[in-house]
C-alpha cells in the first residue's frame, strides 16, 4: 500500500500585502500553509529578503565594513549596490540620523533621503525610524506626505503612537508595520487598533520584535509561529498579516557576531562567524513564518535567498 | 388594573414597559433614550425637562418648573412618576447637540436587561420540609416500681414509641435538667432532637407542648454584608428578614487584611466576637419583627466564604493565605451556638455550609444548591463577582470551580471617585454618542458623591461604545468636548461637573481607574476561559449563565458584556440569582435532604487553583482589551460598535450639512 503523507489544510490564509507601487511593487504573504509546507498549501510569494541601509552609521563590525566599502556613507549608493549586486528584493532604510538622542536630523531631511533612495532602486522600500515615539510619528507624517502614492512600508507603529503613524499612512496610501514586544495578544491588539483607525488590513505588516540567536530567538520563534498558526488554522483575521523580522540589526549587535578574532581567537574567523550568526537567525525565523527578512551582510542575503529558492523547489 | 405601563419616548420612537410608579428618568434609562441628567436624579439641575404629551404622571413640586410649564405638560423626568401609559417627547434642550435625523420606524421595545430570578421550585429536585431539628411532644407514663427505668431511658423510650427515633443521645445539659423538668411538667414535655446526619441528639427539653412553635435562621455571612432570614419551620415561610454591614469591615475591607488581623495577638477572638455581635443584632431584629420567643429558634444554618466561616467559628485562617493555601477545615460539625458566644436559647445548634477550598467557600456551595445546578442537565456557569470572582462550571454530572482575585474595583475600590453602592453613588450611566454628555442616576436619587461598581461598568461601557475610550483603555483627548481632558496623571472624563456634585468637586473617571477595572474584568474573564478550556469547552457551549452576589443585582448585563467582563452568549441565557448564598442556607435550614445535598456538592466540586495554571497569564493578557483581543467572541459588541460608529458618522455629516445649509 502506498504511503500517503498526512496533510492538514489551513482554514485561513495570510493576507497578500503589496509593497511599493507600479513596476516596483512586490507582494508578500498570501500563504495558505505553514512555512514551506508546500504539500499542504501554497506560498504564492516567496519570503522577501530586504537589505538594511542606514542613512547615518558609525563603525560597523569589520565584515560589514568590508562588504560595504565606500557606499557606507551614501545610503543611495548603498541601496543601489544592495539591489544590483547583492540581489536584495527590497530596501529597509533605517533613518538613524533622526535619533533625537544623537544627531536628531529633521523629518524633512530624512524624507529627502527616503525619496532619493526610492528613486534609485526598482524594489519596494521599507522606512523605519529609531523607535522614538514622537520622532517616528513626525517622520511618518512628513515621509507619507512627500512620498504619496509610493506605498512605502512605514514603521514602526507602536501602541503609543499608532494613530500618528497610521493616519498619514491612510491619507497618503502607504503601508504600515506595527511593532509590539514579542507577544501574540499585543500584536493582535495593535492590528485591531490600527484597523479601527481606518487602516485596511491589507496595508498592515506585523513586526513582532526580533531576538537574535542566543538573545531571545526562541521567544521570537514561538510568538511568530503562534501568530502564523492562529492566522492559518484558527482563521484569526487580526493575525493574518505578513510578518517582518528585523534580523541584521539584532544579529550584528551580538558579541558573538561583532567581536574580532583578536578578542576571541578560539571563536574562529570573525566574518564567517558574523555571517553565520545572521544567517542562522534568519533561517530559524524563516521557519517560524517570517515573510520579510531584513539582513545586513551580502553573504547572508545570498545564503538566505538560496535556501528560500531550494525550499521552494 | 394596570401594574405595568408602556412609556413611549419621542422622537426616538422607542418604548419600554415599566411598573406603575416608576421614575420617568429611570424609564428613559431603561429605554436607552438620552435625556440630559447631570445631578443624579436629585432634581437640582433641572436639565431633564420632558413634555408629557399623553398619559398620567405625578410630579414632585420643583422650583425649576413653573405653573405655566406644568400646565403645558412639562415635567422633570427625575422628579416624575409614571402612573399610566405615556407618550413623552424629549425637547431639543434636553438632548442638546444631538442633531440626528431619525428614520421613522415602528416603536421598538428596549431590551429588558433586568432578569428576574427564576422559579427555584422548577430547578430543584422534589424535597420536603424536613428540617434537621424536630420538636417532639411527649406525654410519658409516670415511673412506678414495676416501670423503674431512669428518666433518660424513659424519654428515649418515649421518643422511640412516639416517632420511631432510636438511640437518641441526650445532651449533657439536658440530662442535668431532666429530673426536675419531667416532674414539674407532669411528664408532659417537648424534646428537640437534632439529626446531625451521624447521630440523633436531644438538645433541648421544654415543659408542655411547644412543638407548634419552631423556627430556624438562615444567615449569609458576607465579607461586607450579613443577611439573615427567620423561617417558620411549620410552614417553611420566611417570617422576617434583616441585614447589616459585617462589623468586621472596620478591621479591613477584604478577606486578606482580615486574615492578617486575625493572626496577630488576640485578633481572631476579636473578629469572632465582632461578627457574632452583628449576627446577634440581626437575630434580635428578626425575633422582634416576627414577634416570636428566642426559645422558638431551634437551629441556624450559616454560609460564608471560607475565611468568613473560619472567623465566625474561631478557626485559625492563617494558612488560607499562605501557599499552598490550606484551610483548617472545609466540613464543619454542628456546633453549639453558645460555644461561639451566641446565647440565643438552650441547645441551639449551628451548621456552617461546607467549603470547597480556601477561595471557594460555603457561599458558593450554597449558591450551587439554591440555583439547582447540581440538578441541571444544562451546562451552567455560575459567577459571583466581588473582590474575588468565584465561578463554577458544571451540571448534575460534574462541577468545576475556581476563584480569581479581581481586586476591589468592582466595589468602588482603587478608583479615584469610587464608592460603595450607597446613597449618592452613581449606579447608572448613559453617554450621548454625539456630544458625549452623560445621563446619570444615583442611588437614592441624590446629588452624586462618587461612583459604585455597577456605575463604573456602565460608564466604562458607554465610554467605550461612544469612542471616548479605545480598546486599550486610553481616553481620546481629541474629542470635541471639554469633558475629556489631559492631566498630569493621564487623561480623564468628567462624569459630573463640580456644580452638580454633592462634593462640589468634579467626579471623573481616569485612565488609571479604567486600567484597574480592565485588570479586574480580565481576571474574571480569564477565570471563565480557564474553567472552560480545562474541560475542552468554549463559551458557546454554556447553556445558562447565573450571576450571583449583591453586585450582580445592580449589574447591567449588556454593559458587562460590552467591556468583556461576561461572555457574549446572548442575554436570554443570563439570569440573576440574587443572594445565592442566603437562598442556599435557607434551603439547608428547611430540609435535611438539602443540607446533605450541600455536603455532596462540596464533595463533588473540583477546585482549580489558578495560581498554578500556566495558561492563566495568556488568557489574562488577551482579556486586557475592550471587549477582548478575540473580538470574534463578542459578536453583539461588534455589532453595537458598528452601529454607534455609523450613527456618529451620520450625526457628523448632518452637523456639517446643517452648518452649510
Amino acid at each position: 500500500m502506498a504511503f500517503n503523507l498526512p496533510t492538514e489544510t489551513a482554514k485561513g490564509k495570510i493576507r497578500e500585502v503589496e509593497l511599493g507601487a507600479g513596476e516596483k511593487a512586490r507582494k508578500v504573504g498570501g500563504e495558505s500553509c505553514l512555512p514551506f509546507y508546500l504539500w499542504e498549501g501554497e506560498m504564492p510569494n516567496k519570503p522577501l529578503v530586504a537589505a538594511e541601509v542606514i542613512d547615518l552609521v558609525g563603525e560597523l563590525p569589520s565584515a560589514l565594513e568590508e562588504a560595504l566599502g565606500e557606499v557606507k556613507g551614501d545610503p543611495i549608493a548603498w541601496a543601489k549596490k544592495a539591489v544590483e549586486e547583492w540581489g536584495a528584493d527590497a530596501i529597509f532604510l533605517l533613518l538613524a540620523s533622526t535619533d533625537p538622542k544623537a544627531t536628531n536630523a529633521s523629518a524633512e531631511e530624512a524624507a529627502e533621503t527616503v525619496l532619493k533612495v526610492e528613486e534609485a532602486v526598482n524594489v519596494p522600500v521599507i522606512v523605519y525610524g529609531t523607535e522614538d515615539l514622537d520622532k517616528d510619528a513626525e517622520i511618518a507624517r512628513v515621509v507619507a506626505t512627500k512620498a504619496e502614492g509610493k506605498n512605502l512600508l512605514l514603521g514602526p507603529a507602536k501602541e503609543d503612537n499608532f494613530k500618528k503613524v497610521g493616519a498619514p499612512a491612510i491619507g497618503y496610501k502607504q503601508t504600515v508595520s506595527g511593532m509590539t514586544p514579542i507577544d501574540v495578544n499585543l500584536a493582535k491588539q495593535l492590528n485591531i487598533l490600527l484597523t479601527n483607525l481606518g487602516m485596511e488590513a491589507e496595508k498592515l505588516v506585523i513586526d513582532p520584535t526580533t531576538g537574535a540567536l542566543g538573545y531571545g530567538l526562541e521567544y521570537s520563534y514561538s510568538v511568530m509561529e503562534r501568530l502564523k498558526i492562529a492566522g492559518l488554522f484558527q482563521d484569526d483575521s487580526m493575525t493574518q498579516m505578513p510578518m517582518l523580522a528585523n534580523i541584521g540589526f539584532q544579529a550584528w549587535k551580538t558579541k558573538e557576531a561583532k567581536s574580532s578574532e583578536g578578542e576571541y581567537p578560539e571563536w574562529g574567523n570573525a566574518a564567517k562567524r558574523g555571517i553565520m550568526w545572521e544567517t542562522i537567525t534568519a533561517v530559524a525565523l524563516l521557519m517560524a513564518g517570517a515573510d520579510i527578512l531584513v539582513l545586513r551582510h551580502p553573504e547572508s542575503i545570498r545564503l538566505v535567498k538560496k535556501l528560500i529558492a531550494d525550499l521552494s523547489g | 388594573m394596570q401594574d405595568s405601563c408602556r412609556v413611549l419616548f419621542l422622537p426616538d420612537n422607542r418604548y419600554v414597559m415599566v411598573p406603575k410608579g416608576e421614575n420617568l428618568l429611570k424609564a428613559a434609562m431603561d429605554a436607552d433614550v438620552h435625556v440630559n441628567a447631570s445631578c443624579g436624579g436629585s432634581g437640582s439641575c433641572g436639565k431633564c425637562r420632558v413634555l408629557v404629551e399623553e398619559g398620567e404622571v405625578e410630579r414632585e413640586p420643583n422650583p425649576k418648573l413653573s405653573e405655566e410649564e406644568i400646565s403645558q405638560g412639562y415635567a422633570l423626568a427625575c422628579q416624575t412618576s409614571v402612573l399610566s401609559d405615556l407618550r413623552v417627547s424629549i425637547p431639543i434642550e434636553s438632548r442638546i447637540g444631538d442633531r440626528r435625523i431619525f428614520e421613522r420606524k415602528e416603536p421598538e421595545p428596549a431590551h429588558g436587561h433586568l432578569l428576574s430570578a427564576a422559579d427555584w421550585e422548577k430547578r430543584l429536585p422534589h424535597w420536603e420540609l424536613n428540617p434537621s431539628t424536630r420538636k417532639i411532644h411527649l406525654v410519658l407514663a409516670e415511673p412506678t416500681l414495676d416501670d423503674n427505668v431512669s428518666d433518660a431511658e424513659r424519654v428515649k423510650r418515649g421518643l422511640a414509641v412516639e416517632t420511631g427515633l432510636r438511640d437518641v443521645i441526650i445532651d449533657y445539659p439536658v440530662l442535668q435538667r431532666l429530673p426536675n423538668m419531667l416532674r414539674q411538667s407532669d411528664w408532659d414535655i417537648t424534646v428537640t432532637v437534632l439529626d446531625s446526619g451521624e447521630e440523633l441528639r436531644a438538645v433541648r427539653i421544654e415543659q408542655g407542648d411547644t412543638s407548634g412553635r419552631q423556627s430556624a435562621i438562615a444567615i449569609d455571612v458576607g465579607t461586607t454584608t450579613i443577611s439573615a432570614e427567620l423561617i417558620d419551620l411549620q410552614t417553611g415561610e420566611v417570617t422576617a428578614r434583616a441585614s447589616d454591614y459585617n462589623a468586621q469591615v472596620a478591621f479591613g475591607e477584604d478577606v486578606i487584611t482580615r486574615i492578617i488581623y486575625a493572626t496577630r495577638g488576640t485578633g481572631l477572638a476579636k473578629l469572632q466576637s465582632v461578627v457574632v455581635g452583628t449576627i446577634w443584632n440581626l437575630i434580635k431584629s428578626l425575633v422582634e419583627q416576627a414577634g416570636i420567643e428566642y426559645c422558638d429558634i431551634t437551629h441556624l444554618v450559616v454560609s460564608g466564604n471560607t475565611t468568613m466561616t473560619h472567623l465566625l467559628l474561631g478557626l485559625n485562617p492563617r494558612y488560607i493565605r499562605e501557599e499552598p493555601y490550606i484551610p483548617s477545615a472545609t466540613f464543619f460539625p454542628w456546633i453549639k451556638c453558645s460555644d461561639l458566644g451566641l446565647r440565643i436559647a438552650a441547645g441551639v445548634y449551628l451548621y456552617a455550609v461546607p467549603c470547597v477550598a480556601s477561595y471557594v467557600g460555603g457561599d458558593i456551595v450554597a449558591g450551587m444548591l439554591a440555583s439547582g445546578i447540581f440538578n441541571a442537565d444544562k451546562l451552567t456557569l455560575y459567577i459571583d463577582i466581588g473582590t474575588n470572582g468565584e465561578m463554577v462550571l458544571g451540571n448534575r454530572e460534574w462541577m468545576l470551580s475556581c476563584s480569581c482575585s479581581a481586586g476591589p474595583a468592582f466595589e468602588g475600590g482603587g478608583v479615584k471617585h469610587g464608592m460603595r453602592a450607597t446613597r449618592g453613588a452613581i449606579e447608572q450611566v448613559r453617554i450621548n454618542k454625539v456630544n458625549y454628555e452623560p445621563m446619570i442616576i444615583t442611588v437614592g436619587h441624590r446629588r452624586p458623591i462618587g461612583i459604585c461598581g455597577s456605575g463604573l461598568i456602565d460608564a466604562l461601557s458607554e465610554m467605550f461604545l461612544t469612542g471616548i475610550v479605545n480598546e486599550k483603555g486610553k481616553i481620546n483627548t481629541e474629542l470635541p468636548t471639554d469633558r475629556v481632558r489631559a492631566t498630569e496623571g493621564g487623561a480623564e472624563y468628567v462624569l459630573v461637573r463640580a456644580e452638580d456634585s454633592a462634593t462640589r468637586r468634579d467626579i471623573v473617571i481616569t485612565e488609571v481607574d479604567i486600567d484597574n477595572l480592565m485588570r479586574a474584568k480580565a481576571a474574571v474573564y480569564a477565570g471563565i476561559e480557564i474553567l472552560l478550556s480545562s474541560v475542552d469547552m468554549d463559551v458557546s457551549m454554556i447553556d445558562e449563565l447565573l450571576i450571583a452576589g449583591a453586585f450582580g443585582r445592580y449589574l447591567e448585563v449588556d454593559k458587562a458584556v460590552t467591556i468583556g467582563l461576561l461572555p457574549d452568549i446572548g442575554y436570554e441565557k443570563m439570569k440573576f440569582v440574587g443572594n445565592g448564598s442566603l437562598l442556599g442556607a435557607h434551603l439547608a435550614a428547611l430540609s435535611k435532604d438539602m443540607l446533605n445535598k450541600a455536603k455532596d456538592i462540596a464533595h463533588q466540586m473540583t477546585y482549580l487553583e489558578l495560581s498554578m495554571n500556566p495558561a492563566f497569564m495568556e488568557h489574562y493578557l488577551s482579556a486586557l482589551f475592550f471587549p477582548h483581543t478575540n473580538l470574534e467572541a463578542f459578536p453583539s459588541v461588534r455589532e453595537r460598535l458598528e452601529s454607534y460608529r455609523n450613527e456618529q458618522r451620520l450625526a457628523g455629516e448632518a452637523a456639517v450639512g446643517g452648518e452649510v445649509g
